[in-house]
This record gives C-alpha cells, structure tokens and sequence, in this order.
C-alpha cells in the first residue's frame, strides 16, 4: 500500500470513533458525540415501560378498522425482517408489507424474504420502478449529490405511503429510530418519532424533491413523464391528515438492538446473513446492509468524501452497546475501511463513467478537512454473489 | 378566538399563519370596536414607534387596547408591539406610549463591534417563570429583529433577558399582559410552541 | 449571544429555481416551492428569494412563492430582484416577506430605500451590492451584474447605510457558484468599516469556506446557493460541523 500524502487527522469521537465528517456529528467538551449521549439517554432514562403501553394502545386503536391493521415497509434486511416479525408475533396483527424494490436485490435477501413471508402468513405488495427511469435519477443525484441512492430514499419512504391511502390503512410501522443513527433526531428529546412530511423533506430527500428532479431529468431530447416520479413522490400531506396517519419507527416504542434482533430472526426465520463488499464478516454477523448490492460503492463513496465507511458506523454501534473498546474499534476501521469495491465497474458501467471522472466528481465533494488519497488503501475482494448481479454497460465504446 | 390587531404597522401574515399551523383560529381585524369579540389580543407590529402610535391613536385603539386588559383577558405584543406597551420611546424625540408597563424605549446600545439592528437568532436568559414559556428550555434561540430596547422600571416585570453586548430586556409580563422583543411567529419550532402555550393560558401568573 | 446565520439564496427564473456561475451558464435547481418546504423542514436561519427575471410577471410569481413560503414556514423571509417602486415592496411585505432585498434600484433610484425604511422600518432594508474585480479594483456591477456602475462597494454600502438600509447583503460575482471560498479578506473589511449586520455571498462550496467567514467575529451571515444545491450538504449538517468549531450557531432543541 502507497502512502505518500499526508492525510489530514479528523477529530473523532472519543467514544465510538465517528469522525467530524460523519453528517450532524457534535462533540461535547469531553469530545463524546451527540449520538453517544443520545445512546446513553436511550439506555439508561427513556421509560420503555411506558413507551410500550403507547405501543400497545396504537396498535388496538387501529386493529380492525381496515383492510389491514398497519403497513410494514420492508426492505428484507435485519431491520425491517425484525420489525416484521415482532409486530405479528407480539401482536398478531394483519399487516401488509410493502416492499420497495430498489433494482440491487441479492440472492441471500430473496430467500430470506421468501422464507419470511411464508414462516410468519402476510399479504406482501412488491413494487418494482422503472430501470429507465432509475438510472436517470441516479446519474442526476450522483452529480449533484455524490449520493446515487435519491431513487431508494425518496421510493423506500414516500411508496408505502401511497399504499396506505390506497388501501385506507393508517397506521405504518418503521424500523429502528433516527435518533439511533444520527444528531437530526435525538432520544435526549423523549419524545417519539414521526416519519411525516417533515422528515421526510428534512433527510431523506438529499434536498431533491421529486417535482424539483423532474425539471432537472426532463429535456427536449430526453423527455421523462412527470409521472414516473410518481413513485417518489411524498403524497398529498392532506390527504395523509384525513387518513389519520400514524407512521411511526417500532425503534421509538421499543429499545432497539440491532445484534438482539438479528439473533432472534435468525433463529426464528432462519434468517441468513451474508457477505458485504469491504466488510469481512467477522466484523458484520449481524448481517448489516447486506441487502443491495451497490452497498460497497455507496460505501466506497462515503470514504472518499468523509474518510471512514462502513466498518466504522458497525463498530460505531458495537462500542455504544459495549461490545466493542474504542481502540479495537479504531484498529479494525483503519485496517478495512476505504478499499475499492468491485461493484464500483459496474456502476461505473451503468451511468456511464470512467474511474477518473467518477474520482473526480466524488473527491469534489469532500466534506473538508479530509482529503482523500486513492493510492492509500487496496482493492476489497467480490462477494460469492458478484456474477449474479445485473450488468448493463453504458460507457461509451 | 384569538384577534390580531391590525392598525396597518405589522406583519400580519406571519402571525395568522402561525396560529392555523397550531390549529387555533385567529382573525386579523381592523376596526377596533370589535376588540370584544376576541377573548385574547396580539399586537404585532414593525417599523417605528412613533408611526405606530400615531396609527393606534388615530383609529381608536388605544382605547380598545387597554380596555381588553383592563378585563383581564390574555395580551401578547410582539417586537414593536412589546415596545409601545412602555410610557415612552425615543426615536426622533420622546414619543408617547401605551403606558401599560412603566418604562421607557430606548436605542439598543451594545459594546462596540457590534451592529445595529440587532439581527439573528439569539437566547433568552428567563428571570421567572411564566405559563406562557413553559416548556422552553433556556439555551434555546428565537429570532431578533429590532434596533431598540425596552427599559422598565420595575424588575418585577422581566420575564427574560438577552445577551447582545450586554443584557437586555426580552420579554415582559405584567399580569394579562405578556410581551416579546422576539418574533415567535418566526422562530420556528420553538416559537410556534410559545404560541401554543398563549393560547391556552388564562391570563394568570 | 448572538449567533451566526446561514442562509441560502434561492434565485427564481422562469418558476424555477436556478444556480449559475458568475452570473452566467444557470441550471436548473428545483421547484420553489418544494425548496420551501425541504429549507423549512431543515429548520434554515432565515431564507432569501431573488427573482432574476425581472419581468412584468416574474413579480407575481415572486409573491406567490413568498405567500406559500409564509404559509408552511416560520422563518424571517428576505425577497427582492427588480424592486423599483414602493408597491412593490408593501405587495411583497403583504405576501409575508419581512425584508426587501434591493440592489439595482439602490444605485438607480436610492430614495427608494429612504422611503422603505421610513415606512417600515431599517430593519425591513437589505441593501444587497454585487461587485466584480477589473484591474485590481472593486466595482458595483448592477442590473444583474450587466451594468458597471464604477462605484466602490465600501463607499455605496456606506451611502444605503445613510439611506436606510438595516443590512447589507455583498455579493462576489467573481466568486459566485465558483464554490471555491468566500471573497474572505474584503468582505472582513467592509464589515469592520460599517456598523450594520454584514451577509457576504458568493463563493461557498463546502462547509470550511463557511467557517472561514464566519470565524471573523463582526461578519454576521453566510449566504449561499451552489454549497445546498451542489454537495452532500444542508443547513443542519452545516450546524453542527461549525459549533464543533466554536462558532455560535443556532440551538433548536
């Protein structure tokens, strides 16, 4: 490994590692972050005994009263298989899930689901958008951006909610909290989190509203229908206030643990992990991200811009849990994270790039004072599943 | 219902909005024989006090005004309508107030590099407690717009002060009668909150 | 304490939103009024509109998106772009503004500010100035940024402060959508000479530029375009990256 440049040291949380580039980070003035603090509130003084009793009275406030007693989104990784499994094992609820198919599906997440769904009995809608269309958004918010993920955020939170008004059902149940993740939502707050509007156009959108994509994709030459944003679009807030919307993340009602949870699905789904591009899977057992197989470019990305990836966030949560030293957590992020993904050809492939423009217009967008050297780390090894994934090369010959 | 009095020096739009997006209803009104119809106030208002109080003398709401607190019901002046609450101001010469509240307005004068108007988003130091900022935690900021301060008299009126080269007055209340040199209308999360708890206080500290 | 803002300037053409370079080469950066709703959802400081259209119709679609901005959020709202008479501006304030944004009519027909500031108050004034670099010297450039005026921005800032302006807002059209850093020593030095709150823009293309700015303790806001509408960035991430270096940012919760 070369390593000629000197790259800048990022102040880091004295905690869980997380560096000053990580979106909405603080450091208080013993340099533990916001997030931390967050995590010990959440542990220590949110009264989940409480939180449970709303959780129970929501739940038999809507049972019955529609097709179905809630929504589930469902992407099929650890989060939303467990919140799935919870709700109709705890609560022996009518669900219909709802899965947004983002087009990076993996073999090991397919038969999860299908094993899933027929182990617990539910009604499951699948929507799958247009590729056409999904490459259009993605080239767009990937120069704007550096994040070519706009179509999976804005499908993933606003598709379900169409779903809801169709079918009439208002009660739709999230995943783990916000607050868990980053400083937008703190549980320092004590108060439950909503997946509204307000949300929704605070962090899921990257800033990019379906209506502002369409002026952005649309041309003479190219023209798109305003209706294939449709998918993205958030729907009319009215119209989710007369439903009597309730959307809500099980993570406020319940102390999420993600390593809890994945043992339980685990044992009671037979739920498999899987290997993830720059993630050896000692580091990952419980199988975080192993859901898209553009995960490891989504991955590579965020190194480039912030200097620390997904080894990093894993270890972030294992030392907020106790399972992990801060010191064994630097080592581990220093030692894997950053390396170049073999899904990156085949990104590169569907919009159309070449390696140097794509370096150029991630590293343009560094969140400073990290300055990115791309002689510095390796190349991660494939995954088992590489060959399976879809390729389609639209780079110019 | 809440009323809004509008004597043509204020930003009006704000304030109503606000109240519909907390779901209580407030009506903006002009003519101040009807000030009986609202069982609570809000006196917004921007620009210079002596406009302001040539426009609430000329159309007959000084009277109304302080006719509304007399009865005890619920009063709120935002920014300039918090300053013309006071005996008297002082742009261009000493200019007549309200007189609710003893004291005087006077050019905000912080240490030196600091500009004038005071513009931004700054904290509230309380001095009591107040139904009306329940809930609002101290570090906490609003938005600021003004180029004058209030001087009471009496401390026993001081509900919160502010930093900004030295302390100044931020909000008062004096029994029915609450005012801010803040914009809550404009303060977002926070602000809308103090809206809420006005309008469901009874008028009693 | 008072604390920093940051605010982002959205520019309106066509009912759009658009981002240029140098005043030049604009592209297409949203729908307005979903723009509103994401600023407002982000809890951003304050917001700017400046219509660069400036046509018999551009005016109304300003106050339209003013009225709906007024409606879904409550933050200070700044507009301006073409505001030559005082109508305009009590339509504007109508709509919901609480400042007018006034930058070619400030040299053009300066009683104007006189006569805003009368009737609503200093604090309803921005006198916004854009300014180009020839010759190593600094000039006012109006008309958006069509029209050498040859007057030196220090000394025009100096005369709207006399006129009435309650802020200045400075404008780097050599810097401006370059995303390269503020114009960082001149703007610390208009700011030291004039007793107003100073917004500087132009030039900001991450968030050290706008620690950089801010930093320098009497500059009161960062205006900005390119860093929202170009990079992995919001108001909130901007935030908390600059109270991690001490500067006095904004506490919501």
């Amino acid at each position: 490994m070369k390593n000629n440049k000197k790259i800048p040291v990022l102040r880091c949380c004295s905690k869980c590692g997380l560096p000053e580039t990580y979106e909405t980070i603080e450091f208080d003035e013993k340099d533990v972050c916001n997030i931390c603090r967050s995590a010990e509130y959440k542990n220590e003084s949110i009264d989940w005994v409480e939180r449970k009793k709303l959780l129970d009275a929501l739940i038999e406030k809507h049972r019955g009263k529609s097709d179905y007693d809630c929504i589930i989104p469902f992407s099929g990784g650890k989060d939303s298989t467990f919140q799935l499994f919870y709700l109709v094992k705890e609560y022996n609820i009518k669900p219909l899930v709802v899965r947004f198919n983002h087009g990076f599906m993996r073999e090991t997440i397919q038969k999860n689901n299908e094993r899933t769904f027929k182990k617990l009995g539910v009604d499951v809608i699948d929507f799958t958008p247009n590729w056409h269309t999904v490459k259009k958004l993605m080239f767009e918010s990937f120069n704007r951006k550096t994040d070519f993920c706009w179509h999976c955020h804005t499908g993933i939170y606003s598709y379900p909610l169409r779903v809801a008004l169709l079918h009439k059902v208002p009660l739709v149940f999230w995943g783990e909290a916000q607050a868990d993740i980053t400083g937008y939502y703190d549980h320092l707050n004590d108060e439950i989190e909503y997946e509204d509007d307000k949300k929704f156009n605070m962090l899921r959108t990257l800033g990019i509203t379906a209506e502002d994509m369409h002026g952005m994709i649309d041309s003479p030459e190219d023209p798109v229908d305003l209706r294939d944003l449709i998918p993205y679009t958030f729907p009319p807030v009215k119209e989710l206030i007369k439903l009597g919307y309730c959307s809500v993340p099980l993570g406020s009602f319940i102390p999420w643990d993600y390593k809890k949870n994945t043992e339980i699905i685990k044992r009671e789904l037979g739920w498999e992990i899987d290997e993830l591009e720059g993630v050896p899977t000692e580091i990952n057992p419980h199988g975080e991200k192993i859901e898209c197989f553009m995960q490891g470019t989504r991955d590579y990305i965020k190194f480039i811009k912030r200097g620390y990836s997904r080894v990093a966030q894993i270890n972030a949560f294992d030392v907020r849990s106790n399972r992990l030293s801060t010191s064994e957590a630097k080592k581990l992020s220093e030692k894997y994270d950053g390396r170049k993904p073999p899904s990156l050809e085949i990104f590169l492939e569907y919009m159309g790039l070449s390696e140097e423009e794509f370096n150029k217009i991630v590293k343009g967008m560094a969140i400073p004072p990290y300055d990115h050297d791309f002689d510095a780390k390796g190349d991660a090894p494939r995954v088992w599943d590489f060959d399976q994934w879809y390729r389609e090369d639209n780079r110019k010959k | 219902m809440i009323g809004i009095v509008d004597y043509g020096a204020g930003n009006l739009a704000s304030v109503h909005n606000a109240f519909e997006r907390i779901g209580e209803h407030s009506e903006i009104f002009e003519d101040s024989k009807l000030i009986d119809k609202y069982d609570r106030i809000v006196l917004p208002g921007v620009g210079s006090f002596s406009r302001a109080m040539h426009l609430l003398t000329s159309k007959g709401w000084k009277e109304a005004i302080l006719n509304h607190i007399n009865d005890k019901k619920p009063f709120l002046g935002i920014c300039l309508g918090m300053q013309i609450l006071f005996e008297s101001g002082d742009e261009k010469g000493p200019c007549e107030g309200l007189g609710v509240i003893k004291g005087k307005v006077k050019l905000l004068n912080p240490s030196s590099y600091l500009k004038i108007p005071h513009v931004g988003w700054n904290n509230l130091l309380p001095s009591k407690e107040h139904p009306v900022m329940e809930g609002i935690k101290e570090n906490i900021d609003f938005y600021f717009v003004h180029s004058y301060r209030c001087i009471p008299e009496s401390k026993k009126v001081i509900l919160s002060e502010c930093d900004y080269g030295g302390k100044f007055v931020s909000s008062v209340s004096k029994d029915n009668v609450i005012g801010m040199q803040f914009h809550p209308e404009k303060s977002q999360p926070v602000g809308l909150k103090i809206l809420k708890n006005f309008s469901n206080w009874d008028g009693k500290c | 304490m008072l604390k920093k803002r940051i605010i982002p300037v959205l520019l309106l053409k066509d009912k759009r939103m658009v981002k240029g370079k140098k005043f030049k080469d604009f592209k297409d950066t949203g729908e307005p009024k979903t723009a509103v709703r994401i600023y407002s959802a982000q809890d951003a400081d304050e917001l700017v509109f400046l219509d660069i259209d400036n046509n018999s119709s551009s005016l109304g679609n300003l106050i339209e998106i003013v009225k709906q901005a007024s409606e879904e959020c409550f933050m200070p709202l700044a507009a301006g772009g073409g505001i030559s008479d005082i109508n305009q501006v009590r339509e504007l304030l109508k709509a919901g503004a609480d400042k007018i944004v006034v930058n070619t009519s400030c040299v053009k027909n300066p009683s104007l500010i006189k006569e805003i500031s009368k009737e609503f108050g200093e604090q309803c004034v921005i006198g916004s100035i854009d300014y180009k670099i020839s010759n190593n010297l600094r000039e006012v450039w109006i008309k958006s940024g069509k029209l050498n005026t040859n007057l030196d921005p220090l000394e025009h800032a100096k005369n709207l402060i006399k006129l009435g302006a309650g802020e200045i807002l400075l404008n780097s059209i050599d810097r401006d959508g370059m995303m390269e850093g503020y114009d960082l020593e001149y703007a610390d030095k208009v700011s030291r000479e004039i007793n107003v709150p100073l917004i500087v823009c132009g030039g900001a293309g991450n968030y050290m530029h706008l620690a950089d700015l801010l930093n320098n303790t009497s500059i009161s806001a960062a205006a900005c375009a390119s860093l929202f509408h170009f990079g992995d960035n919001n108001p909130i991430r901007a935030r908390s990256y600059l109270k991690n270096l001490d500067i006095p940012m904004r506490m919501l919760k």
